[in-house]
Parts: C-alpha cells; sequence; structure tokens
C-alpha cells in the first residue's frame, strides 16, 4: 500500500564546487534581501508594518472581542436569563442570576438581575453567542483590552449592554446561520 | 523638545518622570512564552506590529538584560518556581505584563496543574485579556504600562513609594 | 472484513473481532500480553512495526478497573490493531512493551503518571507530565479535576546520573548542563539535562510536562463540541487541523459525515495550516542557527494566512471553527478569491527562503549528517511525519488512510533519504509547496451546500428557525443542555498533523460529554528519541536537530 504512493524525492546532491566556495549562494542571497530592500526603500507598496495605533488593520467581521447584550426597541435587554450561553461556556467565565419580569409583559417572563462575564477568563470562543436562542449575546470588534485588576475585569449588565443602534456599533462575531 | 503627549520638557522637570520617561520608552522585555500566547508574542514583534516602534525592541531572553516581563501563555505548576525564578533574577525597576486568559487567570483551564493566574506569585501590573489577545492589544497593554510608569501607578513605584526599598518587592 | 490473525495468535486472545473503526481488536489476558505483542510485531500476516499509542481508561465500576488499550499499525499494508487488557486495580502492573518498541517508552510512563499503571521491566519508571511533587493519578475518575499539587524548587527534577556525576565534582572530564525550560532556543517549555565530555553530549534525558494543561481531563468535564477549543490550543500552531481530527473521531463513532463542502473547506482550512505550521518550524529553526531574515519573510504570508482564518472563524490562532458535524458557519463572500490570491503570494516568498538557505555552504555544513535517524529506527520509535518521511519512508495518513477526500487530490509525498536535519528541512518546504496543491484542487472543486449535517441530534438548528419555530427551539435547548449522544463505544481517530499522525482514541460512555479522550501527538513519539539523537554531537547541534524536529509543547504534554 505505501509502495504505491506518488512520492517525490527531495535529497540534494553534495555541494557544488559554485557552492561550497560560497560566494555564488551568498551573492544571491544578498540579492533577495536587496531586492526586499529596494522594494521598500522606493516601492513603498511592499512594507507590512501596520502603524497600530494610529492605523489599524481591517478586521473580520467575524472577529470575536468583547460581548455586548443586545437589546430591543425599548430599551430592554434581550436576554431571557435562560441560562444556555453559561452551560455553553467551556470556560465557566458567564455568571447569570435571574429574576421575575418587574415590567409588564408577559412575552418573556425571566430577565437577568446580575449578569456578569469575567472578561480575562474568556477564551473568546463565540460558544455563547452560538448557544444564544435569542440572539441576545454578540460580539464586538473590541479586542484591545488591558486591566490592572482582576476585579476590573468582571464586567456587569451596564458595561455590556447595547449602546445605541446595533448597525453603528462595532459588532463581530454573530450566529451565522 | 517635545514628548510624544506634548508636553515639553524643560531640563528642570522633576527627575522622577524624567526618569519614568526614560524607563516607558526602553521597555526591554522578556517573554516568557510558553504556549499559543507566544505565538502572537512572535507576531507582535514581527514585521506587522512591529514593536520596535515602542521602543520595546530588544527582547533579551536573560533576565539581568530586560525590564519587563511578558508572561505569555498557560503556566502550570511544573513552570511556576521556574518563573518565579527569572523574575527574581531581574534587575529593578521591572514590570510584568500578564498576556492571555491563561496567564491571567488560568482560562479555561480550571485543572489540576494550571496556575489560576500568574499573580499567585509575581506581582502583575497589566492584564491583557484574549486567548492568544491580538498582537494590537498587547501593544495595546504596553502602552498602558507605559502611561503606568508615567503615572507612576506600578507595582514598582508603589512599593519604592512605601519605602519598602528594593529589596524583596516581590513578596506581595 | 475477514479476520486476518494467523491461528497461532487466535489461540492467546480472549476475544478478537473487526471493529467499525477498521481496527482488529483484540482482547487478552496479561500474561499473554508480551507474547501476543511480540506476534502481532514479527508475525509475517501482521508485522506491526509502529506502535502508536498505549492508553489507559479507567472503569471505576468493573471489577478489572483499568483497561490499557495499545494501538498498533502496520504502515505497509495500513492494517490497525488494538489490545485491550483489564487490570484490577490492587495489582495494576503490567509488563513493558520497551523491549520490543522503544517508542513504548514515554507512553508507558504516561500511562504511570496520569492513571498509575505500572510497568514491569520499564528501564525509567518515572512521573512524565506532572512534577515530582504530585500526588494521585489525575485521568482516574475519583481525582477531581481542579485538584491542584503544589511544588517547590527543590522538586525540580535532575536525573539520577546527573546527580551522581555532580557530587565528584573533582573530575573535570565530564560536566553537566542544563538546557532549559526557559531558554529561547528550546521553545519555551523543553528541558535537556546532558552530560558534556568535552563538547561532546554523552548523555542526555529530557523533562517534558511543563506546559501540562491536562487537555484530557478538561474533555472529560466539557461537552463533545466543548473540547473543540481546547483542540485547538494542542498544536497551537496549526489549530484547525486539531479540531477536525477530533470531529472526525467523533463523527466516525457517531455514524455520520460532514457534508462536502465542509469537508473542502476543512482541508483548504487545514493545509493552510500545514504551511504554516511548516513555516514557523523553518523559521524558528533557521532563527536558532542565527539566520533571522527567512524568519521575517515567512511571517508575511503567515499573517495573511492569520487574515484568512480570522475572516471565516472570527479567530486568528485558536480558530474553534470545526464543529462535530461540519463548521460553525459558512465561508464569508470573499473566501476564494482570498485563498487564490494567496496561492500567488505565497510562492515567491518560499522562493526566497530557498535561495537564502538552501544552497548556503553553512547551513548545509551545519545540518547535514546532524541527528541522522534511520527508518527502520525511525519507525520504532513511533515516528511519523515529516521527520519519518526525511527518513525515506513515505507513510502520510492523507495517503495510507485518506479522510476529508483527500484521495481526490493529486499531490506528492515528498521523501528524502538521509534523515538528518538538511531532508528533514527540505522535505517541509516541499510540503509547503505539495499543500498549495492540494489547496487549488480543492478550490476548483469546491461544492455548494450545507456546511454542517442537518441532523438535528448533532448540530444546532439554523438560528433563524431557532428564533421561530418551537421544533426547532427544543432541539436547540436540548443539544446545549444535554449535549450530544455519542453511542457508546470508542473509536481511534487518526489524521495527518503538521508533525505526524495525530490520532484521538475517544471513548464514549454514551452521555454528552466524552468519558475517555487520548491524543496521540506526534511530537509526542518523536522527542522521546531525542536524547538518543544527540547523543554524540555538540551542544549547538542540539539546537539544530530540535528545531527541526518542530517540538510543539502543547502537543507535547498537552
Ligand atoms: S466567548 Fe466562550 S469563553 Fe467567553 S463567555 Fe462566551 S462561551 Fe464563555
Ligand atoms: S443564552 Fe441568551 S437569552 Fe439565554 S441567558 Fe444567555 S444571553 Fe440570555
Ligand atoms: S490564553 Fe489561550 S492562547 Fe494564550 S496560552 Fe492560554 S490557551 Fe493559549
Amino acid at each position: 500500500m505505501m509502495k504505491d504512493v506518488p512520492t517525490v524525492n527531495v535529497d540534494r546532491p553534495p555541494s557544488s564546487l559554485l557552492e561550497r566556495i560560497y560566494l555564488g549562494p551568498i551573492f544571491s542571497g544578498l540579492g533577495v534581501t536587496l531586492r526586499h530592500f529596494l522594494r521598500n526603500l522606493f516601492g513603498k507598496k511592499d512594507i507590512a508594518t501596520i502603524e497600530y495605533p494610529e492605523v489599524k488593520r481591517q478586521y473580520s467581521e467575524r472577529l470575536r472581542g468583547r460581548h455586548i447584550l443586545t437589546t430591543r426597541d425599548n430599551g430592554k435587554l434581550r436576554c431571557v436569563a435562560c441560562y444556555m450561553c453559561e452551560t455553553a461556556c467551556p470556560a465557566h467565565c458567564i455568571h447569570i442570576v435571574a429574576e421575575e419580569n418587574p415590567g409588564e409583559e408577559v412575552a418573556h417572563e425571566k430577565v437577568p438581575r446580575i449578569y456578569e462575564i469575567d472578561l480575562l477568563r474568556c477564551v473568546y470562543c463565540g460558544y455563547c453567542v452560538d448557544a444564544c436562542p435569542e440572539e441576545a449575546i454578540i460580539m464586538s470588534r473590541t479586542h484591545e483590552m488591558a486591566f490592572s485588576d482582576r476585579d476590573e475585569a468582571v464586567i456587569g449588565i451596564e458595561e455590556l449592554r447595547q449602546k445605541g443602534p446595533i448597525e453603528e456599533a462595532d459588532i463581530g462575531y454573530r450566529p451565522y446561520f | 523638545m517635545r514628548q510624544p503627549d506634548g508636553s515639553s520638557i524643560v531640563l528642570t522637570t522633576k527627575l522622577q518622570s524624567m526618569l519614568a520617561w526614560v524607563r516607558k520608552n526602553s521597555l526591554w522585555p522578556l517573554p516568557f512564552g510558553t504556549a499559543c500566547c507566544a505565538i502572537e508574542f512572535m507576531s507582535s514583534v514581527s514585521a506587522h506590529y512591529d514593536l520596535a516602534r515602542f521602543g520595546a525592541e530588544v527582547v533579551r531572553f536573560s533576565p539581568r538584560q530586560s525590564d519587563m516581563m511578558i508572561v505569555a501563555g498557560t503556566i502550570t505548576d511544573k513552570m511556576a518556581p521556574v518563573v518565579r525564578r527569572v523574575y527574581d533574577q531581574m534587575a529593578e525597576p521591572k514590570y510584568v505584563i500578564s498576556m492571555g486568559a491563561c496567564a491571567c487567570t488560568g482560562g479555561f483551564y480550571r485543572a489540576y496543574h494550571v496556575v489560576q493566574g500568574v499573580d499567585e506569585f509575581i506581582p502583575v501590573d497589566v492584564y491583557v485579556p484574549g486567548c492568544p489577545p491580538t498582537p494590537e492589544a498587547l501593544i495595546h497593554g504596553i502602552l498602558e504600562l507605559q502611561k503606568m510608569i508615567q503615572r507612576g501607578e506600578t507595582h514598582y513605584d508603589r512599593l519604592s513609594q512605601k519605602g519598602a526599598g528594593n529589596a524583596e518587592s516581590a513578596s506581595i | 472484513m475477514q479476520n486476518p490473525l494467523p491461528s497461532k495468535l487466535q489461540s492467546l486472545l480472549l476475544s478478537s473481532e473487526v471493529c467499525p473503526d477498521g481496527h482488529v481488536e483484540m482482547k487478552v489476558e496479561r500474561s499473554h500480553l508480551l507474547e501476543v505483542l511480540k506476534g502481532l510485531r514479527d508475525d509475517p500476516a501482521c508485522s506491526c512495526n509502529l506502535l502508536a499509542d498505549i492508553c489507559g481508561v479507567d472503569y471505576p465500576d468493573r471489577e478489572q478497573r483499568f483497561e490499557a488499550v495499545y494501538h498498533l499499525g502496520n504502515l505497509d499494508s495500513g492494517q490497525r490493531y488494538r489490545v485491550r487488557v483489564g487490570l484490577a486495580e490492587d495489582d495494576a502492573v503490567l509488563p513493558s512493551a520497551y523491549s520490543l518498541w522503544p517508542a513504548a517508552d514515554w507512553f508507558e510512563r504516561e500511562a504511570w503518571d496520569m492513571m498509575g499503571i505500572q510497568f514491569e521491566g520499564h528501564p525509567n519508571m518515572k512521573r512524565i507530565l506532572t512534577h515530582e511533587a504530585f500526588q494521585g493519578h489525575p485521568l482516574r475518575k475519583d481525582y477531581d479535576a481542579s485538584q491542584r499539587c503544589l511544588m517547590t524548587e527543590d522538586d525540580l527534577m535532575v536525573p539520577d546520573w546527573a546527580k551522581e556525576d555532580q557530587a565528584s565534582a573533582d573530575d573535570f572530564e565530564t560536566q553537566i548542563l542544563n538546557i532549559g525550560p526557559s531558554h529561547p532556543a528550546t521553545h519555551g517549555t523543553l528541558r535537556t539535562v546532558v552530560r558534556l565530555d568535552g563538547e561532546v553530549i554523552d548523555r542526555a534525558e529530557c523533562e517534558i510536562g511543563y506546559l501540562h494543561r491536562c487537555f484530557e481531563k478538561m474533555s472529560e468535564t466539557h461537552g463533545w463540541n466543548q473540547v473543540i477549543p481546547y483542540t485547538d490550543r494542542l498544536n497551537y500552531c496549526s489549530s484547525m487541523i486539531n479540531g477536525v481530527g477530533f470531529a472526525l473521531t467523533v463523527e466516525k463513532m457517531l455514524g455520520i459525515e460532514a457534508p462536502p463542502r465542509a469537508q473542502a473547506i476543512r482541508v483548504i482550512l487545514s493545509e493552510f495550516s500545514r504551511l504554516m505550521d511548516h513555516a514557523v518550524c523553518l523559521g524558528a529553526n533557521l532563527v536558532d542557527l542565527g539566520a533571522l531574515t527567512n524568519f521575517w519573510y515567512f511571517f508575511q504570508p503567515r499573517e495573511e494566512i492569520y487574515g484568512l482564518l480570522e475572516s471565516c472563524a472570527g479567530g486568528r490562532l485558536t480558530v474553534s471553527y470545526a464543529r462535530v458535524g461540519g463548521l460553525s458557519h459558512d465561508v464569508p463572500p470573499d473566501f476564494e478569491e482570498r485563498c487564490r490570491r494567496l496561492l500567488k503570494e505565497i510562492p515567491p516568498f518560499l522562493d526566497d527562503v530557498d535561495k537564502l538557505v538552501t544552497t548556503n555552504r553553512i547551513f548545509r555544513d551545519r545540518t547535514e549528517g546532524v541527528g541522522k535517524m534511520t527508518a527502520e529506527e525511525a519507525i520504532a520509535w513511533g515516528w511519523t511525519g515529516p521527520c519519518l518521511r526525511a527518513s525515506g519512508v513515505p507513510y502520510d495518513v492523507r495517503k495510507a488512510a485518506p479522510y476529508m477526500g483527500y484521495e481526490n487530490y493529486d499531490f506528492d509525498v515528498p521523501i528524502a533519504t538521509t534523515g538528518d536535519t538538511y531532508a528533514r528541512y527540505l522535505v517541509r518546504m516541499e510540503e509547503m509547496r505539495q499543500s498549495l496543491r492540494i489547496i487549488e484542487q480543492a478550490l476548483d472543486q469546491m461544492p455548494e451546500g450545507p456546511i454542517i449535517t442537518g441532523d438535528h441530534h448533532v448540530a444546532l438548528p439554523p438560528k433563524a428557525r431557532v428564533y421561530s419555530e418551537m421544533e426547532s427551539l427544543i432541539w436547540h435547548f436540548k443539544l446545549v443542555f444535554d449535549g450530544i449522544h455519542v453511542p457508546k463505544g470508542s473509536a481511534y481517530g487518526f489524521t495527518e498533523g503538521a508533525n505526524g499522525e495525530l490520532g484521538y482514541y475517544v471513548v464514549s460512555d454514551g452521555g454528552g460529554q466524552p468519558y475517555r479522550v487520548k491524543v496521540r501527538p506526534p511530537c509526542f513519539a518523536i522527542f522521546q528519541a531525542f536524547p538518543h539523537l544527540i547523543e554524540g554531537h555538540m551542544v549547538p547541534d542540539l539546537i539544530a536537530i530540535m528545531g527541526s524536529l518542530n517540538i510543539i509543547a502543547g502537543e507535547l504534554d498537552r
């Protein structure tokens, strides 16, 4: 079976004289680096460096960053505290406490009283987004964060709540199908 | 002469902030890279993100020559004494950035062999979340540390203010 | 399929059958184990030259609490064998297979460390992944997943022979040198203790486990799909391949297959990941040898591939893209265009590196003849992947046991015959070009259609239906809370990882979580030969060899 596998042999012959006196390869090597250097010096197009933080690269629309709890038109959270995201989370970094909806609506009975995500535990896998049956949790493209304290990183409903209309938000990973 | 943030430096500026300015712009990182995060650290120093633009290009693997330790990757119980020893060997002033969920809290490894956050045994100045944090996030963390140094809010500053001296600054 | 075991062996077995995953499975008594293994190795009807894996499984309810499972294979015919042997708790001792295959060395130590199965006649029966001060055996079912044991610096491992040598300090002839675990050239977390005679290494021992993140225990405490983010962190240079490998194994157990479009996308992204993995390996290897420029050249296409992965999955490195039954979602509309652009952009970078390095005399002098491995030795140590192919064995899982439609793609398996560091470099270079070939064909043939199976016992129903239909909502609810129910049983699935055969041995008890997941990481088998490979070489060669083996700690230590 292994015998009729198509193979290509990549062995190389011993160094030729030219290669052994070292000058040929070194000049062709220098040629390569010189080409890159000149192209970068005069061409500009080739420079790979992104001048972060002034310039940012084009992020994917699916980038998994900090979470957003989406809201309904009336400004209430869509979340119905069903605990599915908490269950699906491999890092167990979501903490929800539900309460009866104090409002008048009958459409959904529960709302979260506490909804906390530990951003330092979270591994940004997006499983919570996939698990949510209400599209109540999605992810933004905000991924540059830094904390100086661990407690600071546990954020609650107010920080997570969607700010402004969703079209303008910097949204990243969402349920796609 | 002007500083990047626009304020002018006169020679009479307090020596303190002068020192801080010098320090923050020549942070030589010691990457304590163990796992996946180390790969993203490599991306940060390579051509696309080029950490050199922030004075942090001299990646030193010798603790004696560096002043910012970047813990990138999961630290296990087996590795912990090594981290601690490397940290102790660093010359002061020294700062620690903990990069990634694992180094910050253990991440999703709530497990029998994983340290639940390097701050169990070394003081951490900046936590950068992400798994792995993007190079941008790491750079953001380093910029944040630079600001903290300028403001004098790092662990090192706090300890020296308290007069605890330089020795045993790490025993938190 | 006929049971191909010779009758001489049959008589030693308790039972034997051919499993749905194609393995010939045998149950034996402990007293016959060595005889059976020897028979499997030497009998011309089987001639298993590869010991792929040894795994311990704990069944607290059985009378024979532990079970050791050996996976063997014949590389020439592709036939696979599995040997099970039961053990009572108070007498968990097995004869060591080290004398048959040196590959048993670390696998047996691992079984001891994780499960507490002793191996008699093993030359160095010590803990391997956890530290010396560790109490208990973590993969036993009664071990709490979060129970930690702290360690102090005094517990750092020093091999006995090194201690003796240190004691006799007046002996100027030899010197003990400790390299790692925190050393730039050891890629993070590998530690090697060597004894130098002059400048030549005359004895070496590796210590691993500095990145033991308890992958297997974590898998047992998470749902089937939740394991996928963990697999991403095994070989983090090519995370896509790991996730796909795991999903394929579970799909095998469920008896389903991902739709053709998902397979094609998996192939494309796996091959890109392989390319990236080789690029990191070669780049890092060359940096260790002092050639920094290549590293920057390799990183440029890598960033582009990261961009591609990010546009599909949302993550650059840890993609979490595969799901049991398919993929988490479809590729973006500009996927094909981006891939084709990459196909054009990558070869010039490879050519640049080729020009800089391949014929460079310094590089050749430093790598040729260094770290030589013959084909027989390599197989006996359990080597697979590019390192084995560099020794002249054209074994590639994509050809030997094609999965995901690899049989439809036309590509060659690069081999070299010298088996040294230079050969490994050449093989990896060529493999990158072959990967590009596969990607091109897969793009040409990419079918339309769904990207995840429609079976709602396995895959979450489409979101639009969850929002509107009661029935879909119930399926969704059940899947999230109960998980997938994989039928009782076990399977060994293997795929070609970037470093070689990546195997998953998965046991299910019918519940929503795996009962046991054992990874067969290619690095593990490769690295155990490392001490033998470096003996007789100098310290700088050690760096060159280690780089060329491409040891990824996440996969090595799990
Ligand atoms: S992204 Fe993953 S780890 Fe983070 S909260 Fe969601 S499910 Fe948990
Ligand atoms: S899954 Fe969605 S609706 Fe349910 S608790 Fe989480 S965010 Fe709220
Ligand atoms: S935080 Fe994530 S990417 Fe970083 S080391 Fe841990 S698992 Fe790997």
